[in-house]
């Protein structure tokens, strides 16, 4: 029975391009041992975590799926692949059935990289302020000497 | 003379029937109502399932979230697997 599955993966901060490719090539080659195939890999980008991982407050998020007719032998591959080759780059992975009633699309949390930065020199020009002061505030402080 | 005005109701009365409608509020659980809602309850959601936590990070209990026991269910397991993956907390900031 072919069955889809999901994968979310949290990686270390710090990882670097070759080795995204890596993780890709390694978990794509499991599923397909397994005579599956993989759906999507997509990359969530950087969060900051609700709690210390690794003693890092930061990790980077993975989203896999896939479907595979022999589901116990790979699932059981996968994890031995996750917990003990790739355990220097995933710091925690999660694997669950897709139920098939249910929508592909979902909502996820904003990264930090989506997040809008604002520059201290644009918020001080919107708000009129020189420095860390309010303009009216200096003016007061004028009056009184 | 001034004719006093008598009251149709009496004040007591009144206040009795204003409680008695607060009450009457249907208590559907809002899960139940719309079904496009329960597919957002999934532990990759925290932004949704943050809804449903504590400034300390304790799951609400169904008396305040105001789902019925089979969806309060499904929540407290997301949020528990939310957990795992670091995407919601165990415990909220210390004071």
């Amino acid at each position: 029975m072919l069955r889809q599955y999901e994968a979310l993966l949290l990686a270390v901060p710090e990882i670097t391009g070759d080795e995204t490719k890596n993780l890709e090539t390694q978990l794509d080659k499991a599923v397909k041992a397994s005579s599956g195939s993989t759906i999507s890999f997509e990359r969530w980008g950087k969060y900051k975590l609700a709690y210390e991982v690794n003693k890092s407050g930061y990790g980077v998020f993975f989203l896999m799926r896939f479907e595979t007719p022999q589901s116990t032998q790979l699932i059981n591959d996968m994890k031995t692949l996750l917990k003990v080759k790739l355990n220097n780059v995933v710091m925690r992975d999660m694997i669950s059935v897709l139920d098939p009633k249910q929508p592909l699309t979902y909502q996820r949390p904003r990264s930090l990289e989506e997040a809008p930065t604002r520059e201290a020199e644009g918020f001080s020009r919107d708000n009129k302020t020189t420095g860390f002061f309010a303009a009216d505030d200096i003016d007061v402080d004028s009056d009184e000497e | 003379m001034t004719k006093k005005i008598k009251l149709k109701i009496s004040a007591r009365l009144v206040k009795k029937r204003g409680r008695r409608g607060n009450g009457n509020r249907s208590k559907m659980c809002r899960f139940c109502s719309d079904k496009e809602q329960v597919h957002s309850i999934n532990y990759k959601n925290s932004t949704f399932l943050k809804g449903f936590l504590t400034e300390r990070g304790k799951i609400l209990p169904s008396r305040i979230s105001g789902a019925c026991a089979r969806h309060q269910r499904v929540i407290s397991q997301e949020i528990r697997k939310s957990r795992v993956m670091a995407l919601l907390p165990y415990s909220g900031p210390a004071f």
